[in-house]
C-alpha cells in the first residue's frame, strides 16, 4: 500500500543543508495498522507529510498503491489526497465556518460526487462515528473528542485506501483519547490501513505494528533495548 | 460550485462581508449617475448648433460714445461695408447673440394670447436680412426675411415684428403636425407674429442644464439692434481664410472709427474658441465625475484587494487543510474568485436600489434625467469586474498556499 525505498528529504538554507528524512525505508502492507514513534525532531511528521503528498521529497522512491508519486504534478497529487488519503490531525483541522455536515462534505465536494451521494456518505460517515445528531453543530459548539470523530468522519467518508493520523489524540484528555483509539481500531478492523503518528507509547502499544524513527531513519527496536523495554512495558499495561 | 458552503461561511463573517458589498453598492449608485452626467455633458459638447462653425468667427463691438438708436444704427452700416471689403470675409451681420454664447434672450412661446403657461421657450435672436446666409443656417421652409422686413431697434423700445423664421424644433413643438408654417404664435406680446420660414436647426444662445429640453428651440427676428453700447458682427469667411480675415477684421473697423473698444484679448472669436468657453463648466463637470469615478472605483477595488488578502492571511490553514483534503490550485483559485462574486452580487443587488434612489433624488432636486438602465447593467458589469480583478492577486496568493500548511501549529 505504502512503500518508501531509500526516500530522503533535506532542506536546504545558503549555509546548510538539513535531512529531515535519510535513506528511509519503509513497507506498510495492506490492511495493516502502523504506529509511527519516535522522539519529537526525528522525522515523524516529515515522513507523514511526504506518505500524504502534502509535499515532495529530495530522493529515492515512493509508491502509494502501486503508484509512484514523484513524477507527479500538483493536480495529480491532490486527485490522489482526495481520492486515495484520508487525514487525521492533531488539531482537528475541522473548518470553523463550516457546520459538522458541510465540514465533513469539503472533500466529496473537491470530488465532483453528486450532492445525493454526498449526502448519504456524510450521514453514513457521521452515524459511523455517533454523531449523526450533531450534523447541524458548528466545530466550536462540540468538545474535542467530538471534533476530531468529525475529522474521523470526513477521512472516512471519502472511503480511502489509507488513513493517515497525526498524533490523533494529542490534544484530548485520556477519556476522549480512548473513544477516539476505539473508533480507529474498530476502523482497522473493517480492513481500512491506518499509519499513525504518535510519541505515546500506550497509543502505539495498540498498534499491530510499530515503526519507530531516529534522526530520520527507520530503526529496528530489537537493536536498542531500551525502547523494547518501555513500548513492551506499555503494551502489556494497556492489554491487561 | 461551492456556492452553498461559501454562503455559509461568509454568514459567519458578517461585518466584512456588508461592509465590502456596501461600498460597492454605494459606489455603483454614484459611479451609475456620475457616468450619466459624463456623457450628458460629453454629448452636450459636440452638439450641433446648425450654422457653419468652421468659418464663422464674431467681433465684440463696444462704441466708444455714446450713440443714439439712428446714430448706431448708421455706424453699423459703415462698419458692415467696411468687413465685407475684406477680401476673406464672404458675409456679415450684425447681432445681438449668437448661437453658444453661454446667455442672451429668450421668450416663452405660446399659441394664444390669452394663454397663460407657456407652449415653449424659444431663443430669441435678431437679425437683418444676411443672418441666415451669414450664420450659414439652411432653411428649409418658406423664405428669408427681405430687406425692406428689417427694423432697427434701440434702447428702451420694445416689440414683436409682424415675421418670424424659426428653427424646425421649435415648429416641431408649436405645430407637431408639421403645417406651422404661415401659423401664428405669440411671444410675451397680445401682437401675433407669424412663421414665414422654418430653419433646418439652430442651437441656443444658452447652454445651460436646464434649458437642455428646448436646445434647438430658436427664433429670429427681423430686427437690427441699435443699442448704444455696442453690437455683435457674426462674419462668414471664404473657405480657409479665417485666421486672415479675425486678424484684418479689427484693423478694418479701428480704421473706419477709432471711437470703440474691441478687446485684443478676447473681442475677436472663431467659433471654435466660443464652443470651447461655452461647455468649459460641461467639461469641467465631466472631468471632475471622472475623477470621482476613478477614485471611487480604486478605494472599492483597494477595499477588496485589502479584504481579501486578510482572510488569506487569516485563513491561510484552512486553506492548506482545504488542499490537504483534495482542493486543486485552481479549486482554491475558484474558492476566492466566487466568493467575491457573491458579495459583488449582493452589493450590486443593493446598489440598483441606491441608483435608482439616488437618480430619483438628482431628478426631483437637479431636474436631471432618468437613468437609463444601460447605465445600470454597465455599473454592475464595471463592479462585477472590479470584483474578480481586484480579488485576483489575493486568491492566486491563496492558491499558491501548500497543502503542508494543514499540518503547521495554528
Amino acid at each position: 500500500m505504502l512503500k518508501m525505498t531509500h526516500l530522503s528529504k533535506v532542506y536546504r538554507t545558503e549555509v546548510v543543508e538539513t535531512y529531515a528524512l535519510r535513506d528511509f525505508n519503509i513497507d506498510v502492507k495492506e490492511g495493516e495498522f502502523v504506529a509511527v514513534t519516535g522522539p519529537s525532531g526525528s522525522g515523524k511528521t516529515t515522513f507523514l507529510t511526504i506518505a500524504g503528498l502534502l509535499e515532495t521529497f529530495t530522493g529515492g522512491e515512493y509508491h502509494l498503491d502501486g503508484i509512484e508519486v514523484s513524477q507527479l504534478n500538483d493536480n495529480a497529487r491532490s486527485k490522489i489526497r482526495n481520492e486515495k488519503i484520508g487525514f487525521i490531525f492533531q488539531a482537528f483541522n475541522l473548518i470553523p465556518d463550516l457546520n459538522v455536515f458541510d465540514n465533513v462534505e469539503v472533500p466529496l465536494r473537491y470530488r465532483g460526487m453528486k450532492a445525493p451521494e454526498r449526502k448519504e456518505r456524510i450521514m453514513g460517515a457521521l452515524d459511523r462515528v455517533g454523531l449523526a445528531s450533531r450534523a447541524k453543530h458548528y466545530p466550536a459548539e462540540l468538545s474535542g473528542g467530538q471534533q476530531q470523530r468529525v475529522a474521523i468522519a470526513r477521512a472516512l467518508a471519502g472511503s480511502p485506501r489509507l488513513l493517515l493520523a497525526d498524533e490523533p489524540t494529542g490534544n484530548l484528555d485520556t477519556q476522549m483519547a480512548r473513544g477516539v483509539l476505539e473508533l480507529l481500531e474498530e476502523i482497522h478492523r473493517e480492513g481500512a490501513t491506518i499509519v499513525m503518528v504518535t510519541h505515546d507509547p500506550e497509543l502505539a502499544a495498540r498498534a499491530q505494528r510499530n515503526v519507530h524513527i531516529i534522526d530520520g531513519q527507520v530503526v529496528d527496536l530489537a537493536e536498542d533495548p531500551r525502547f523494547h523495554t518501555a513500548y513492551t512495558a506499555a503494551a502489556g499495561q494497556i492489554r491487561s | 460550485m461551492q456556492i452553498h458552503p461559501i454562503i455559509v461561511a461568509l454568514r459567519r463573517h458578517k461585518a466584512g462581508t456588508l461592509l465590502i458589498a456596501l461600498q460597492i453598492a454605494l459606489t455603483l449608485a454614484i459611479v451609475c449617475n456620475a457616468l450619466f452626467i459624463i456623457h450628458q455633458r460629453l454629448s452636450h459638447l459636440s452638439e450641433p448648433s446648425g450654422i457653419d462653425e468652421a468659418n464663422l468667427f464674431v467681433v465684440t463691438n463696444l462704441w466708444g460714445e455714446q450713440y443714439s438708436t439712428d446714430e448706431a444704427a448708421a455706424k453699423i452700416q459703415q462698419d458692415l461695408a467696411a468687413l465685407r471689403q475684406l477680401p476673406g470675409v464672404d458675409n456679415v451681420t450684425p447681432a445681438d447673440s449668437y448661437p453658444l454664447r453661454g446667455g442672451g434672450w429668450d421668450n416663452f412661446i405660446t399659441l394664444k394670447p390669452e394663454q397663460v403657461s407657456m407652449t415653449t421657450d424659444a431663443s430669441v435672436y435678431t437679425g437683418d436680412e444676411h443672418f441666415l446666409r451669414t450664420l450659414g443656417v439652411k432653411l428649409i421652409a418658406g423664405r428669408d426675411f427681405h430687406a425692406d422686413e428689417v427694423q432697427n431697434m434701440g434702447l428702451r423700445q420694445n416689440f414683436v415684428p409682424p415675421v418670424t423664421i424659426i428653427s424646425k424644433a421649435l415648429a416641431d413643438k408649436l405645430y407637431p403636425n408639421g403645417d406651422a408654417l404661415g401659423k401664428p404664435f405669440y411671444s410675451m406680446s397680445d401682437k401675433p407674429t407669424t412663421i414665414i420660414g422654418i430653419v433646418e436647426r439652430l442651437h441656443r444662445a444658452d447652454v445651460s442644464t436646464w434649458s437642455a429640453p428646448y436646445a434647438n428651440e430658436s427664433l429670429i427676428w427681423p430686427i437690427r439692434m441699435a443699442q448704444p453700447w455696442g453690437v455683435f458682427y457674426i462674419v462668414h469667411t471664404k473657405p480657409g481664410q479665417l485666421d486672415e480675415a479675425m486678424r484684418e477684421a479689427p484693423k478694418a473697423l479701428y480704421a473706419e472709427n477709432r471711437m470703440r473698444m474691441i478687446s485684443s484679448k478676447d473681442g475677436v472669436r472663431s467659433f471654435a474658441q466660443i464652443r470651447h468657453l461655452a461647455f468649459e463648466s460641461d467639461r469641467g463637470m465631466a472631468v471632475l465625475m471622472s475623477i470621482i469615478c476613478v477614485v471611487l472605483l480604486a478605494i472599492t477595488g483597494a477595499g477588496i484587494v485589502g479584504l481579501t488578502s486578510f482572510w488569506v492571511g487569516q485563513r491561510r490553514r484552512q486553506i492548506g487543510v482545504r488542499r490537504a483534503l483534495g482542493a486543486t490550485h485552481r479549486d482554491i483559485l475558484h474558492y476566492f474568485l466566487t466568493e467575491n462574486f457573491l458579495i459583488s452580487l449582493a452589493g450590486v443587488a443593493i446598489g440598483v436600489l441606491l441608483t435608482f434612489g439616488l437618480n430619483l433624488w438628482l431628478v426631483e432636486r437637479f431636474e436631471m434625467q432618468f437613468l437609463p438602465l444601460a447605465y445600470v447593467l454597465g455599473g454592475m458589469v464595471i463592479l462585477l469586474l472590479l470584483g474578480q480583478g481586484a480579488v485576483f492577486a489575493p486568491a492566486l496568493r491563496a492558491s499558491r498556499v501548500p497543502p503542508v500548511e494543514a499540518t503547521r501549529p495554528a
